[in-house]
């Protein structure tokens, strides 16, 4: 059964609301410096797209979309786990965790 | 499906091996391994093998991963012999590159998104450790955290797009959107469209095509030398198999909404590819710039979409592969050697090395397009399937292309012979030679013999 | 009842996201992140009949990755250090690229009018239900479960390889910062 929720509020409206979640992440992407929050804004956009999916989901009752995301939080979590291994790592060498810092690499 | 478990066997071996001090049964293990899988696909071709509604080892798949298959022998090989003794990491290394090829095949043989998802995701998080293995260099410490954030963001843009095309079909197997996709003739429904240029943009990043190439030069030049080949070769055509793959079997009934699309990508990747590319002093960067023009002519393949584009896409994935194996193998050898990666560098190495001199050359030829090289009849297969479609005006600028990049491939070679250097002998390991020889020869050979190989699948 | 509160959950929702995107102090960020991610949860449990995403959403998201973050942010003591300012004009450049994404989208999806795919399930059964997942999950996506246990291989061997200290060699490179 279809929950009550799209009878008055058109799946439309989910859709835009993990549009903005997920431009919200983009922005905080391009603007922060600090490279665990860049990493955090990616886990927002991460989760735009896990309501998109289990919106959807609900919307054609199929169960596949819900499953989908399952995999997308397995993914998360390992990427976390490596992303934050690499930010430890550069953090004993430099002391620092800031992307501006990070600009030896120029040709 | 053999494949994968040997694959994942093997990496499991390696891995523990390290434990129980047998760090010298890893090499033998893993390229066991290699050639047990390679031998496993090749079993199953024409078959059509599907399991689990999640993939299917068509020609294509096999073709790609046993291409992959051989970039990884190779890099397995000349990484023993560069850093057995010297990298705490060694069997570590070896463990995540064969796990990292459990990916690879996912990614050329889905016929799901979710495996898309999967397969993209264990490479590139292979690719992010392998980059940052260098943990007291802070070059290749920045590389990896770029290459981390760039990719984890392009992985965001990629599951959105997924997600849209999802609820307008609502399935993730690549047949129900296809069919969807015919039936409703919905090339202008929204979801659709906004679903397929995210997942575009996505792929894109993965494959290093302009405007979203701009991580590709740092990271490259960051990375250990052998793993930036590593990238170049297996990272690169694995993604670009995942990219032809979802647009061939997915979206081929909606070809007009993207088509001009990736004409535009594709002439804005060779042009900043190889324009970049003549600025460069490090030749690692340079390289790094010209791969990212040769996903560029991949592009102008892929955008014809008729029935030459898969064989023109593999052909040109083994030339490349092959070439760009021996490029970054010899800059890897003389990078450890003398700690640099300019152009200098390769002063005087007729005399040091002729044979990697030599094969430093062929590979040179071969990514210029010049024959009788592999390369030249990879760009040849290439441009006469945009011409069959039409396409003269995108050929014509790729030709063009190709003439600037004879300028900068060459300069390197140019130095290797003219110019005076160190004259100092470089050894090198009796198996590094053979493998140089052969790769150089089967470019050449390959150039010589096009034959059947573009019609395989 | 329900649509009102769909709607107040979303201003929330957004005004948390916002708020982890401009606070000043990285640890406020991984709060409101955390609180962002109740809100999703919330929607999922009340809204869309995914009590079971719902429930891993908080689980996973909010108790094991954003503690990993905060574990990470307190044991780096970086709220201690002041971020870099970015120029105002790169912020806003940032800033207007992603309202153009933000207007494309829904533009786009303005007149999208997205029809219910047929699927297989009764009309009584709950999809949402652990049931229902759980045996689709282990019958059907059997293979890319299996498969995902390789990525877990390869995060695990990464996260040691690369956070290990190894005291062998100095830093190379340029001078480290500061």
């Amino acid at each position: 059964m279809i929950p009550q929720i799209f009878q008055t509020v058109p799946i439309e409206h989910f859709v835009y609301l993990s549009a903005v979640l997920f431009v919200i992440g983009v922005v905080g992407v391009l603007t922060r410096s600090n490279a665990i929050i860049i990493f955090m804004s990616v886990e927002l956009m991460l989760n735009a797209v896990n309501l998109l999916l289990v919106s959807f989901s609900s919307y054609h009752q199929d169960p596949a979309g819900q499953i989908f995301v399952f995999f997308i939080m397995a993914v998360a979590a390992a990427e976390v786990a490596v992303g934050l291994a690499i930010i430890t790592m550069i953090y004993r060498n430099t002391h620092s965790v800031d992307i501006n810092d990070m600009s030896r690499l120029k040709g | 499906m053999m494949v994968l478990i040997i694959l994942t066997a093997a990496g499991i071996l390696a891995m523990f091996a390290s434990v129980f001090n047998g760090r010298s049964v890893v090499l033998p293990v893993s390229l066991s391994g290699l050639f047990a899988a390679g031998y496993f696909a090749l079993l199953e071709w024409n078959t059509n093998t599907t399991y689990f509604e999640a993939m299917r080892m068509d020609n294509f798949a096999i073709a790609f991963t046993v291409v992959c298959l051989f970039a990884a022998f190779v890099f397995l090989l000349l990484y023993h012999y560069m850093h057995y003794s010297s990298d705490v990491h060694y069997a570590e290394v070896i463990s995540i590159i064969l796990f990292s090829l459990a990916g690879v095949v996912v990614m050329v043989s889905f016929t799901s998104m979710l495996m898309l998802f999967l397969g993209i995701e264990i490479l590139s998080l292979s690719l992010y450790i392998l980059a940052g293995l260098k943990k007291k260099d802070l070059l290749s410490n920045e590389a990896s955290l770029k290459y981390l954030l760039m990719g984890a963001f392009a992985t965001g843009f990629l599951l959105f797009g997924i997600a849209m095309l999802y609820g307008a079909t609502g399935s993730f197997m690549l047949s129900d959107i296809a069919y969807y996709l015919g039936l409703h003739k919905a090339v202008a429904e929204p979801f659709i469209v906004t679903g397929i240029i995210m997942l575009m943009i996505g792929l894109l990043f993965k494959v290093a095509a302009a405007p979203f190439h701009f991580w590709t030069p740092d990271v490259y030049q960051g990375a250990p030398t052998l793993v930036t080949g590593y990238m170049a070769t297996v990272g690169k055509v694995a993604a670009f198999a995942a990219l032809v793959r979802v647009f061939q079997l997915g979206f081929s009934p909606a070809l007009e909404t993207y088509q001009f699309l990736f004409a535009a990508v594709a002439v804005t990747t060779m042009f900043i590819g190889n324009i970049t590319a003549l600025y460069q002093k490090s030749v690692k960067r340079m390289l790094a710039y010209s791969s990212i023009s040769h996903a560029g002519y991949m592009l102008i393949a892929l955008m014809a979409a008729n029935e030459v584009t898969n064989g023109a896409v593999l052909f040109y994935s083994i030339a490349y592969t092959l070439a760009s194996l021996l490029a970054f193998a010899v800059v890897a050898i003389l990078q450890q050697k003398s700690g640099s990666d300019e152009v200098s560098v390769f002063n005087g190495l007729s005399k040091s090395s002729p044979l990697m001199s030599i094969t430093f050359a062929v590979a040179m030829l071969s990514l210029a397009g010049i024959p009788p090289t592999a390369g030249f009849f990879a760009k040849f297969y290439v441009f006469s399937a945009a011409i069959s479609d039409g396409w003269v005006w995108i050929t014509v600028l790729a030709i063009i292309n190709s003439f600037i990049s004879v300028y900068y491939y060459f300069a390197p070679v140019i130095a290797s012979y003219m110019k005076k250097g160190n004259e100092e002998g470089i050894v090198l390991a009796t198996p590094v030679k053979v493998l140089l020889a052969i790769i150089a020869l089967l470019t050449l050979l390959i150039g010589l013999l096009p034959g059947s190989l573009s019609y395989l699948i | 009842m329900l649509t009102s509160a769909f709607y107040f959950i979303a201003f929330v929702t957004i005004f948390f996201a916002i708020m982890v995107v401009v606070s000043k102090n990285p640890i406020h960020s991984v709060l409101y992140l955390v609180l962002t991610f109740f809100c999703i949860s919330a929607n999922y449990i009340f809204m869309l009949d995914a009590t079971f995403v719902g429930m891993v959403n908080v689980i996973v998201y909010a108790g094991a990755i954003m503690v990993l973050f905060l574990y990470v942010l307190m044991m780096m003591n970086l709220n201690a250090i002041a971020e870099q300012k970015r120029s105002v004009l790169f912020k806003i450049s940032a800033a207007v690229t992603g309202g153009m994404l933000l207007l494309v989208l829904v533009a786009a999806l303005k007149d999208a009018n997205l029809q219910i795919q047929g699927s297989a399930l009764e009309a009584e059964q709950r999809i949402g239900s652990i049931k229902v997942l759980g045996y689709v999950l282990y019958s059907k996506y059997q293979l890319p479960f299996e498969v995902a246990s390789i990525l877990f291989l390869v995060a695990m061997i990464g996260a040691v390889v690369l956070g290990k200290k190894d005291n062998s060699t100095k830093t190379i490179g340029i001078e480290p910062v500061k």
